[in-house]
């Protein structure tokens, strides 16, 4: 191998290897969360169009004022028998300005004997909490509460 | 596949056939929204949470949930459930990157 041709090879591998990396890097794909829902599309995704009472057969238990966001307890308790004609179908917890307004979804079956439901939120910041509760016979019944939040928790 | 810590508590503790009792699941998840940047690197931080929690007792689907980003990092599922005689409760939970987990615990009700 002549002298030449060497240093032809060495500049060829040292920029292939200084490619590579940057290739890879670029075909990484991030998966990063497309689920952006706005409040109003949320209760119209739920519902289907049909109407919503507020309701004080919901106890909704969520503090006024959270200091901290990323910890927002919230407990959605319903006055209901239970029984297999007459029980809560479904629980969503919405958060109006959270970027996607649905928190959760939870679909109980009269084997819960309770209609009660406890978790944990993250809020963006001051907004109000919804519960929207589906009763056995297709009724949509609700409660809101307003939560002032110190530190946004979402990012 | 990643192994999670994760935890079943019954309240109250004894129980009888037939009374209705609180179930509690935990889990240590991170629960990423996908919109956080990392403290240090700046970069976004991908999303990862769990999207699906199932309550399963004696092979009948009691509770499901359909769960978003906006939980809270090592999220609690509390709910009520009837006890109807020896078995297990069974609870799988799912990934929005696919993981499947799942976390059983006996139940035996007293007298």
């Amino acid at each position: 191998m002549q002298r030449r041709d060497f240093f032809k090879k060495l500049g060829l591998v040292a920029a292939a290897s200084a490619l590579t990396p940057a290739i890879s890097f670029a075909s990484e794909t991030k998966v990063v969360s497309k689920n952006t829902m706005s409040y109003q599309t949320a209760v119209d995704a739920i519902t289907g169009g049909k109407t919503v009472t507020v309701s004080s057969k919901i106890k909704l238990k969520v503090p006024e004022i959270a200091e901290n966001g990323a910890v927002v307890p919230v407990t959605v308790n319903i006055d209901s028998p239970m029984t297999e004609n007459n029980y809560v179908k479904a629980i969503h917890i919405l958060a109006s300005h959270n970027f996607n307004a649905r928190s959760i979804d939870v679909y109980l079956t009269p084997a819960n004997g309770k209609a009660m439901f406890s978790t944990r939120i993250k809020l963006g910041g001051t907004q109000d909490v919804t519960a929207l509760v589906e009763l056995s016979n297709g009724d949509f019944i609700s409660a809101s509460q307003n939560v002032k939040v110190t530190i946004g928790g979402c990012g | 596949m990643q192994k999670r810590k994760s935890l079943i508590k019954i309240k109250p503790k004894k129980f009888k056939d037939g009374e209705i009792v609180k179930v509690s699941f935990m889990v240590m998840h991170p629960m990423d929204t996908g919109t956080q940047k990392h403290k240090e690197t700046k970069e976004l931080i991908p999303a990862k949470f769990i999207n699906n929690v199932k309550f399963n007792y004696n092979g009948k689907d009691i509770t499901n949930m359909t769960v978003w980003e906006s939980l809270s990092t090592n999220p609690v599922f509390t709910t009520y459930m009837k006890v109807d005689g020896k078995g297990t409760l069974k609870v799988t939970y799912t990934d929005n990157t696919g993981e499947v987990n799942e976390k059983s615990k006996k139940i035996k009700p007293k007298g």
